[in-house]
């Protein structure tokens, strides 16, 4: 990537990361991969999710959570609570674009990192906030951890659906796996943060302030509507009429249906069963009502089909099917080794092993990851230096 | 003044993720333009059969906030007069399969060629590249592929469909490549073409165990198991389907919750000393749990548990998340009124600003509502010119 024309989106900017949680480190992840130098600062003892399960076999010493989260990343460790740190730290805030952190505003104060300290030091420094619960409102002294936070956006009530609620109606809701609604708590952070860079050109510096429970009530807004149309919705009752997970012979495939061409895909699919030639369930509404009967047949004739096979001839047909692929199906597709989605980098403790980019490409290719997850405090000159910022050349006057 | 002022979109996207992406732009600042024709409807637009949805579907969350012009991509004159709005665009937002922007002359290269700095975001199930480009899919699906949903589930289940989160987690991922991509615009004079991946945004979602996976680790299926946390659950309480869920990280919270729940006696009990003693011995522990909050009220529960400071929350359906206080302080739950006059409660952008503004300022637009300011103020096309144009079915 040495070519000027073809530097990433963020090539030049400068990202300072205070965090303990997923979801300001996803939020610095994503701006480093998109090229903005990014800093972590760690606390002597490292950023706790360096010790955060699983970690990576076999010698179980680096955490796969921190490794994925902080590659490309820079480290320095700094005690905020001495002289020295706080000096450290300040050498880093005084290049920087963007800080982004998840500590509590008593903290913030506390630290000297409020919004007006900051403004007054910092003039061109945008700060983004990322918490459970936001920097102001009544729970924003509430604990919450991941499964509380997909349950308090609602997300959480609403699963499973499908085949494992018909299964097993009477267990507890069910969380989405690993770290959903922080994940998504990093990307509204991102989005904070560049949408207020856009802005400091015309309107200077500002503070940014994301809640992961508002950012994952964001993608679950689609219930919201649902309740103003009418319809409180239900785990139970939210299953598709028909398809949906289908257990095949040699592991699981998704199978929806919302067109009529991909209705008539999938009688070509099964090879025109007598049922499926039934004049009446030619008409969508009919086919919802006798959504069980249908769910039966195609059920019976899934558990004789193998999913590689059945979802080529599905795709082939235009019929939307997919496989369940495990995390090694998915580490091995020809698709993902295509687009580069995985790249090879360097973890301390791990050896080298691929680490997902980034879920875009720009410009035709996945963005390069630059190196894997820091030691720590491998890049603690980073906080005696002032340094000489580099900066893509302006080719045009923008106003 | 919101972040995105001055930034122009011509939004080709269809379904949710694309639109939702726009949406939200659009509360950013971002004025968007959704292009649309009556002969190819959006099939939020129609009923939903498969949902069990009869009528048709509102489409106002994804709607909601943007312009709509009409024009009929099948008629020459309405590719140039798309490439006309692009002209006036920063950004372009487009959702079809890969392949049809290019078939109707509006692919990056051609768009990139008529104006270099443009900005276009493409957004598909597999992405522009690779041997599966051309699958077809939605929500479910993309979760499928991308492992979410294969880790997703009862340990001893199947695995779980994702639903509409997974559209506009795309969708959310796109606005914010788009921002990005925006930025260097306005830094540089460059352009550029961001191709986001459905598929590639679920296995973002668990970059962390596609790379134990890479390690020779076998990440499965856990339920509401944490790997290293313990009491963690979803657990009963008095009310009928009113659960509450519970989080406990260190010894300190495990104490505080031992003492809370009167059951001062686990804390002697050798299975629960420590941290990892607790998370092998963990049904037996929710057990004790449930023990407690099946004879509580789930909102008690929670207030005295956040008391004490240990993580607790409700689960919330969108009757609570609806009427929540906090939601509503933030302003991120807002009564909006509808299209047919109804107020009804929708989504701010989640964001806030301290100096900059977000959110909705109208509604979804009629289709084809606001040609007199695209096609006639911004494209400067007279009244004679586009009674031509609908008389030949290009705006349409």
């Amino acid at each position: 990537m040495t070519d000027e024309a073809a530097a990433p989106p963020l090539a030049g900017a400068i990202a300072v990361e205070i965090s303990r949680g997923v979801a300001a480190g996803h939020a610095g992840r994503l701006l480093s991969t998109l090229g903005a130098e990014t800093v972590l600062v760690e606390p002597p003892e490292g950023n706790p999710l360096r010790r955060e399960p699983p970690l990576l076999p076999p010698a179980h010493e680096a955490s796969a959570l921190f490794a994925f989260l902080a590659a490309g990343k820079k480290s320095v460790t700094c005690d905020l609570t001495s002289a020295a740190g706080q000096a450290g730290l300040s050498v880093l805030l005084t290049e920087a674009d963007v800080l982004v952190h998840d500590l509590r505003p008593d903290e913030r104060a506390n630290l000297e990192l409020d919004e007006p300290t900051l403004r007054a030091r910092y003039p061109k420094l945008i700060d983004v906030s990322v918490l459970p619960f936001g920097a102001f409102g009544p729970k924003v002294d509430w604990r919450a951890e991941e499964i509380n936070l997909i349950h308090a956006s609602g997300e959480g009530f609403l699963l499973p659906n499908g085949l494992a609620a018909e299964l097993f109606p009477e267990r507890p809701p069910l969380k989405v796996y690993g770290h959903f609604a922080e994940y998504q708590g990093g990307v509204v952070a991102a989005l904070g943060a560049l949408s207020s860079l856009v802005s400091r050109v015309q309107g200077g510096a500002e503070s940014v302030d994301v809640s992961i429970q508002d950012a994952t009530l964001a993608v679950g807004a689609f219930a919201l509507q649902r309740l103003g149309d009418g319809s409180l919705e239900h785990r139970r009752t939210r299953s598709f009429k028909y398809g949906g997970v289908l257990e095949c012979a040699d592991g699981y495939v998704e199978l929806l249906t919302l067109e009529e061409r991909q209705w008539r895909g999938l009688i070509e699919l099964m090879e025109r069963p007598d049922w499926m030639l039934d004049p009446a369930l030619s008409d969508s509404l009919e086919r919802s009502r006798r959504g069980p009967e249908i769910n039966r047949a195609i059920r019976a004739w899934a558990r004789e089909q193998r999913t590689a096979d059945v979802v080529a001839r599905a795709q082939a047909l235009g019929v939307p099917m997919a496989k369940y692929a495990s995390p090694a199906e998915v580490l091995s597709g020809p698709h993902e080794a295509a687009r580069h989605l995985f790249q090879p980098v360097e973890i301390p403790g791990a050896g080298r092993l691929p680490v997902l980019s980034a879920p875009f490409h720009v410009d035709g290719a996945a963005l390069p990851l630059r190196a894997g997850p820091p030691r720590l405090g491998e890049h603690q000159h980073l906080l005696s230096t002032r340094r000489h910022r580099e900066r893509p050349a302006v080719a045009a006057e923008v106003s | 003044m919101k972040p995105l002022a001055g930034v122009r979109i011509a939004d080709f996207t269809l379904h949710a993720a694309g639109p939702f992406c726009t949406h939200i732009l659009s509360q950013l600042g971002a004025e968007c333009i959704k292009v649309e024709s009556a002969a190819r409807p959006d099939i939020f637009r129609k009923p939903h059969p498969v949902y069990g949805r009869m009528g048709p579907a509102s489409f106002d969350q994804v709607a909601s906030n943007k312009l709509s012009v009409r024009i009929n991509l099948k008629d020459a004159k309405g590719i140039a007069l798309a490439k006309k709005l692009v002209g006036v665009s920063d950004l372009v937002c487009e959702s079809f399969r890969p392949g049809v922007m290019e078939r109707l002359g509006l692919g990056y290269a051609a768009l990139a060629a008529l104006k270099p700095v443009v900005v276009m975001v493409s957004v598909s199930s597999s992405g522009q590249s690779g041997p599966d480009s051309h699958f077809a899919g939605y929500a479910p699906l993309f979760g499928a592929w991308g492992a979410l949903g294969y880790l997703t589930g009862y340990e001893d289940g199947p695995p779980v469909e994702m639903r509409h989160v997974m559209d506009h987690s795309v969708g959310v991922n796109a606005a914010m490549a788009a921002v990005a991509a925006i930025y260097r615009l306005r830094q540089t004079g460059r352009g550029g073409h961001v191709d986001v991946s459905a598929r590639e945004v679920a296995c973002s979602l668990v970059g962390e165990a596609l790379l134990f996976a890479a390690a020779g680790g076998e990440p499965a299926r856990i339920g509401n198991d944490h790997l290293r946390m313990a009491p963690h659950g979803v657990f009963r309480t008095r009310e009928e389907d009113r659960w509450l869920t519970i989080a406990v990280g260190t010894d300190d919270e495990w104490r505080r919750l031992a003492r809370l729940i009167d059951a001062p006696h686990l804390l002697t009990d050798p299975r629960f000393q420590t941290r990892a003693s607790r998370h092998m011995h963990r049904q037996v522990l929710h057990g004790e749990v449930e023990h407690w909050t099946m004879t509580r009220e789930a909102g008690e529960a929670e207030r005295k548990l956040q008391a004490a400071g240990i993580a607790a929350h409700v689960s919330c359906n969108m009757e609570d998340i609806a009427h929540d206080r906090h939601l509503r302080e933030r302003g991120t739950v807002v009564d909006v009124e509808d299209t047919a006059g109804r107020e009804r409660a929708a989504l701010k952008a989640p964001i806030r600003f301290s100096k900059s503004e977000v959110g909705m300022t109208r509604g979804t637009p009629r289709l084809g509502e606001d040609e007199d300011y695209v096609f006639g103020e911004l494209l400067g096309l007279s009244r004679e010119d586009r009674d031509v144009l609908i008389d030949q079915q290009v705006i349409f």
